[in-house]
């Protein structure tokens, strides 16, 4: 102890005594201390004469108070919040890890990756299941375990794409560079599933080779490696004379039967596909392919090309022809004797020869015609035009004058194209002309004329164009009755709205919560929870691949899954003051959810976490409504589950909660008989399952 | 622009999104009812128009925000802008043009040559990333440009940007990359 000033006197001699624990002032006695803590061991006698040592393991990561409420609460009380996020996410990590079956170095290099991201801050916004599972799959990368981001999201139900975003975010803030997948690291995994027996070896070997010439025939890049792994490893096994059909290798491969093919037919495509089996294994080819995609382009290429030369050899066959038509023409006319004066004219009427020369003459008549409707044109224009040259003149002056001189000698490229009389010649001068200066001044104006103020430059508008977009009054009507039969649904929803508004307001309860109005969804009148699911799957529609029989007959078995990680979630919530209660309703929920599908029952085991503390803050009601509400609640979240599979954000998810108890409590009393039947069904379930139930806790 | 290659590369642009403001609320129903070319949304609160001269579709909410898509130049999102806020202004609204900006340009080239990813994303280390589980192609991000190049192994690359001049920019600055991952093709 360091030697202090006495506050009252000022004297620094201070006695300080161990055993009673107190420090004195020797000049002026008075107690600077009571009490002093000392850091000595000390030891308790229990019962037996066994004497144990008095304190507790404080861990080192920041303060911890000590816990009052005794020994009996594992979960985190007391800690910090930063600590609480740690030991939770250890915790998902472990029981996540050991079903991909990582070693124990993995799982912790994944515990340091968890610990970076949460200092880092990058858990906000994020589920930490999502964090977790990206925190996993960098460690399989790094360390080059065989463990796609598929089976992770498989074990997770959720979508492959956000797990995979995440995962990317995480590399590129953690600065990790994750080595590229090598297809080889799959290939002893999904040999040992397709189960070869003896040959597993054997197997692998030749499948890897297959993947080696594969990789060097360009055929991975771009591609998924389980899909190439797929292909090797049949063709390996069709090599060593195993049966191992197509749905065998999907099924453990996790590509579909069109990916697998086509890969088959890529490497079909290759010389390597060639050779015999014993050359393969000897001999390695040296030439190199192109990736096939890139063959595939060429190939619509040349088809392309292919196509424009016989369109092009067509035309110049087409164009002889018409040649030689001429041709066969000019001379009949020239052989055949031209008559003059009267008889000119009756040939004209009786030889059908002749005809075609009229029609040839009446040809030249033609093009003049179409020239007049030109000129025409060509004059409205022009006037058009001069108007707004003469009001861009007035504004310019000079500039305008100098650019109708350049257009002067342009414009007579342009007239020699132009097979016009010399009259359209003169009047189509000024056309182009003053296209010409126009539009070189229109781009001044439009450069100068700063749309800073907001106003709408109206060149290169047609307006009549526009008056196109908009319908005339009897078209609104059709219209507005079409659109308003459309949508009768949202209307009603929205007068319904506003009428509730209202009511609230008057009677002074109203909320100014940004509700999204949803549809009401009916409540299902089922007598079993398979029943349920079946007519909710009827009206989503989600899949009728479903064999509903199987369905049926997982009602009678329960679902390992769906019971493990329910418990997990339930310990991680904070304590509740019916422990037991809630443990049997858990285990009731979980019976139910072991009624449906795997995929429901993973749903619901997470929504739980959600439902749980919805029911927590409502706790007054009793155990059997709790269930119920589970049930109602359970089979209307998880058809939003269902439907908003592929994201998992947590508004929606908090919204229909509040929104489901109401609809609940209005219809509670009349399901409240049929929740009942259901409590004793799975009473019995649980009767069944006494000993696995106690086991998990 | 493409004063890097000897023979030129055809950078094609294949999408400029654009957004103005009409300075003015506008009601949607009004426009749902009395124009052609229109979908109302009232579930998103948007009504989508599309135009038929420059081919766009546009977006407008009744705030008077309004966001252009499917142009293939800069100058036609402009034009299609300006045509569309006059169709607005002939159905009776207040419009007024502003804050005209060009928010994303898409474009795509082709390389003559393949490009091997794996040696592409290794070269380069932070700035590429190649995932082929998740996606075909390896993504490449050029921060000072704010761009986004997708390379792909056939050699063609697809250029996200702000503007023109940088998706330009962008093709420039990762030409050399590609040439140096570049598989020579052999003509079989």
């Amino acid at each position: 102890m360091s030697s202090r000033v006495c506050r009252t006197c000022g004297g620094s001699d201070i006695d300080v005594d161990q055993a009673r624990g107190s420090a004195v002032c020797t000049s002026c006695g008075s107690v600077l201390e009571d009490n002093i803590i000392v850091s000595e061991v000390q030891f308790v006698e229990g019962s037996g004469g066994v004497s144990s040592a008095v304190g507790q393991f404080v861990s080192a990561d920041g303060p911890v108070k000590a816990p009052l409420l005794g020994s009996g609460f594992h979960t985190s009380v007391g800690k910090e919040s930063r600590a609480q996020t740690l030991q939770g996410g250890k915790r998902q990590i472990q029981q996540l890890g050991s079903q991909l079956q990582l070693n124990q170095h993995c799982l912790d290099t994944a515990f340091n990756f968890f610990k970076m991201v949460v200092s880092k801050h990058l858990t906000r916004g994020r589920k930490t299941e999502h964090v977790i599972a990206a925190c996993l799959y960098l460690v399989c990368r790094t360390e080059g375990t065989p463990h796609m981001l598929l089976d992770l999201s498989d074990l997770l139900q959720v979508n492959v794409y956000i797990l995979g975003k995440t995962f990317l975010l995480l590399a590129r803030e953690l600065c990790i560079n994750a080595p590229a997948i090598d297809p080889c690291l799959y290939i002893p995994r999904f040999a040992h599933m397709l189960e070869f027996g003896l040959k597993t070896h054997e197997v692998s070997m030749t499948a890897l080779r297959l993947v080696q010439r594969m990789k060097r025939d360009w055929m991975h890049t771009g591609r998924r490696p389980s899909g190439l792994c797929g292909a090797a490893l049949l063709v390996a096994a069709r090599m060593h004379k195993f049966r191992r059909t197509v749905k065998d290798v999907i099924g453990v491969v996790k590509v579909c039967q069109t990916t697998l093919r086509k890969r088959l037919t890529e490497f079909e495509d290759t010389p390597t596909s060639q050779l015999t089996i014993d050359e393969f294994m000897r001999v390695d080819l040296e030439q190199e392919c192109d990736p096939p995609s890139f063959i595939a382009a060429q190939h619509k290429a040349k088809m392309q090309q292919l196509e424009q030369e016989l369109a092009r050899k067509l035309d110049d066959v087409e164009g002889e022809i018409s040649c030689y038509k001429d041709e066969i023409e000019t001379e009949l006319e020239k052989s055949r004797p031209k008559l003059r004066g009267i008889y000119a004219a009756y040939a004209k009427e009786i030889d059908p020869e002749d005809a075609e020369v009229l029609s040839t003459t009446s040809d030249p008549e033609e093009p003049e015609v179409e020239e007049d409707e030109l000129q025409a044109a060509a004059q409205h224009l022009t006037q058009d035009f001069l108007c707004q040259v003469i009001q861009e003149e007035e504004g310019r002056g000079k500039k305008t004058d100098d650019r109708e001189q350049e257009a002067g000698p342009d414009m007579e490229g342009v007239e020699t194209q132009r097979q016009a009389a010399p009259l359209a010649a003169i009047l189509g001068k000024l056309p182009s002309a003053a296209s010409l200066g126009l539009q070189q001044t229109f781009e001044e104006s439009e450069t100068d004329e700063q749309l800073e103020g907001g106003e709408l430059d109206l060149d290169g508008i047609d307006d009549q164009e526009i008056d196109k977009y908009i319908l005339n009054e009897r078209e609104v009507q059709m219209k507005t009755e079409l659109w308003m039969k459309q949508n009768a649904d949202y209307l009603k929803e929205q007068k319904e709205k506003e009428e509730r508004i209202k009511k609230e307001k008057e009677q002074g309860t109203y909320k100014e919560k940004p509700k999204k109005s949803r549809k009401k969804k009916e409540q299902m009148e089922a007598s079993t929870a398979g029943e349920a699911i079946e007519r909710m799957l009827e009206k989503k529609k989600i899949s009728s691949k479903i064999n509903y029989d199987v369905l049926r007959d997982l009602n009678s078995r329960g679902t390992g899954s769906g019971g493990g990680s329910s418990p997990s979630r339930a310990s991680s919530d904070p304590p509740d003051i019916n422990a037991t209660t809630r443990k049997r309703v858990n285990r009731r929920r979980r019976k139910k959810a072991s009624n449906a599908n795997r995929d429901l029952a993973a749903n619901a085991s997470m929504m739980g976490k959600r439902v749980r503390l919805l029911i927590s803050s409502t706790s007054k009601k009793k155990t059997s409504n709790q269930t119920e509400n589970c049930v109602t609640m359970t089979t209307d979240t998880t058809t939003e589950e269902a439907a908003a599979e592929g994201t998992p954000d947590p508004e929606p998810y908090t919204n229909p909660t509040p929104a489901a108890p109401p609809t609940v409590l209005e219809e509670e009393e009349e399901e409240e008989d049929e929740v009942e039947e259901e409590c004793v069904s799975a009473l019995q379930l649980v009767g069944d399952y006494g000993c696995e139930e106690e086991e998990v806790f | 622009m493409d004063s890097s290659n000897d023979d030129a590369l055809d950078i094609i642009i294949t999408n400029v999104v654009a957004t103005f403001r009409t300075r003015c609320h506008l009601n949607l129903r009004t426009i749902a009812l009395e124009g052609i070319n229109v979908i109302y949304k009232p579930e998103l609160g948007k009504v989508l128009m599309k135009l038929r001269k420059p081919k766009i579709t546009a977006s407008i909410w009744s705030s008077g925000k309004i966001i252009c898509t499917g142009a293939t130049s800069e100058d036609e999102a402009k034009l299609g802008a300006r045509r569309l806020a006059r169709c607005l202004q002939k159905l009776g609204f207040k419009v007024r043009f502003s804050a005209f900006k060009v928010v994303n340009v898409l474009a795509v080239c082709s390389m003559p040559f393949a490009v091997h990813l794996i040696d592409f994303t290794k070269n380069n280390r932070p700035i590429a990333s190649y995932e082929p589980e998740l996606h075909p192609a390896a993504m490449y991000r050029i921060k000072h440009l704010k761009a986004t190049v997708q390379v792909f192994s056939t050699g063609s690359v697809t250029v996200t940007g702000p503007n023109v001049q940088n998706v330009a920019t962008a093709v420039e600055q990762i030409y050399p990359l590609l040439f140096e991952c570049r598989k020579p093709l052999c003509k079989s």
